[in-house]
């Protein structure tokens, strides 16, 4: 080795040592900015109700940090070139809402647009691959500023942005050691390329169904709205929108004026699956339900709650009293009952025991097998 | 009411015995306050030896399940005597709280 290269050596060598030595004076800056950064995202994400699948973020280690240095230390003359010291990921379920969410970020901070890139446009029409958003960024002053760091809002991180698939791809593909597409081997990229393809159209797919659901629910809401009830069938969707028509309310008010009792709002969702398997089909099939079996929900109410002094019910014990009412009315009987108790409680014996109890109280205002 | 609370495998164990009523709920409340505010996300409640509930019970626990929902906890009442399972079945109770 001549002394040329010795020398070379060395000032590489001397100069990681400054940047890392930069890097431990900054560390409780980036550890800060970390803290800002997710706060304010998680926030804003809360604030906008905009769900996504995963926030992450991590502060580059000494020892990654060396082996970057190694590579391309001569790029970097300060540690203020390196962006990627913070860096922070959002992975959205569709890959559609990746704008959504980079619109965002380029609300919160300020973005290095020269050093910033979309590869999702990187890469040529007939070529699959690595697909993300990667902003480099700085904590504006508005967010946050500490007179005591004033690096704070001068020192860079990188954001990105892609979505599960894009995420699952990418992370396979880092599993197996490779930093960028150039480094595997030429026989492997194209099982890699065609993967990558294969998720891309999947994303696709994941958008379109999304599409459709949402014309569906729409639909089914404006045939419920316009109380079409026996076409619209009975399923998780429908009987929410049925739901929203507030169709027990007068029931709910009757069982509480009992006992003059407040009403708790509690979610009458799980009596759907009941429902369905009761045979109901359409929303119309439970509207004749109501129909014939309210009068007698609310007499069992009266039986079971007058007198007691209890001055709180929960509103989901006007679809108890209906099934119990309906499952009585078609002769099902106490072996009736406790199949219902069993789908909604889970199966116990105490479930006989309330359905003997719950089946004398029928009896006593005539419930039993008149539908 | 006698309220005992213990720390078991990382879930917090409580077992109740006698009434609430009128003339405890308000103590009883104050009882399981710390559940409601620490740092518990299991909470299961021995009920075997309780033997009333009023209203004020009621409130009391559809606060403390909504309190350990809300930092995605869990209540699970258990060993609940009929009289009192009869309380939680006819005001729909038994609908919002896992009772085993």
């Amino acid at each position: 080795m001549g002394q040329g290269t010795r020398d070379t050596g060395h000032i590489q060598s001397l100069h990681t040592e400054m940047l890392l030595d930069e890097y431990h004076e900054n560390l409780p800056i980036f550890k800060k900015m970390e803290t800002v950064v997710m706060n304010r995202l998680r926030a804003c994400l809360e604030e906008k109700k905009i769900y996504v699948a995963g926030l992450e973020s991590r502060i580059k280690t000494e020892k990654s940090l060396s082996g970057k240095l190694e590579l391309k230390g001569q790029k970097y003359s300060t540690l203020e070139d390196i962006t990627d010291i913070l860096g922070v990921r959002i992975i959205t379920f569709y890959s559609d809402e990746v704008d959504l969410i980079s619109a965002l970020v380029e609300k919160l901070f300020d973005i290095d647009w020269d050093n910033s890139v979309d590869k999702r446009k990187m890469l040529e029409t007939d070529r699959f691959g690595y697909l993300s958003l990667h902003y480099v960024c700085r904590i504006p002053a508005s967010m946050c500023t500490d007179p005591a760091m004033p690096q704070l809002n001068q020192l860079r991180f990188e954001l990105q942005m892609r979505s599960t698939l894009q995420h699952v791809w990418a992370n396979m593909y880092h599993d197996l050691g490779y930093k960028t597409e150039v480094e595997i081997p030429v026989e492997y990229q194209r099982s890699m390329s065609r993967l990558a393809g294969l998720l891309e159209l999947v994303d696709e797919q994941f958008i379109q169904i999304r599409k459709e659901i949402t014309d569906y629910r729409r639909h089914v809401q404006s045939m419920v709205a316009n109380g079409n009830f026996d076409e619209v069938p009975l399923n998780a969707d429908t009987f929410r929108g049925y739901l929203n028509l507030k169709p027990f309310k007068r029931l709910a008010d009757k069982i509480a004026a009992i006992n003059q009792a407040e009403i708790y709002e509690d979610n009458l969702m799980p009596y759907c699956h009941i429902l369905l398997l009761m045979g109901m089909r359409t929303i119309g099939d439970l509207v004749r339900m109501y129909n014939d079996c309210n009068e007698g929900a609310y007499q069992l109410a009266l039986i079971q709650l007058a007198g007691t002094g209890l001055d709180i019910v929960a509103s989901s014990v006007v679809m108890q009293n209906l099934c119990i009412v309906f499952v009585l009315k078609k002769g099902f009987g106490e072996a009736g009952l406790v199949r219902l108790f069993d789908l909604l409680y889970g199966t116990s014996e105490y479930n006989e025991q309330r359905a003997k109890r719950v089946f004398e109280q029928a009896q006593k205002i005539n419930l039993i097998g008149c539908l | 009411m006698e309220v005992n609370i213990n720390k078991e495998n990382g879930k917090t164990l409580v077992k109740l015995d006698g009434r609430i009523d009128t003339t405890n709920a308000e103590r009883f409340q104050n009882d399981i306050c710390p559940l409601m505010e620490g740092d518990d996300l299991d909470i299961d409640i021995d009920c075997s030896g309780m033997t009333y509930t009023s209203s004020q019970g009621l409130r009391a626990f559809l606060m403390l399940q909504k309190k350990l929902m809300a930092r995605g906890g869990k209540l699970v009442m258990r060993n609940m005597q009929p009289m009192v399972k009869e309380v939680f079945d006819i005001t729909g109770f038994s609908n919002i709280i896992t009772i085993l």
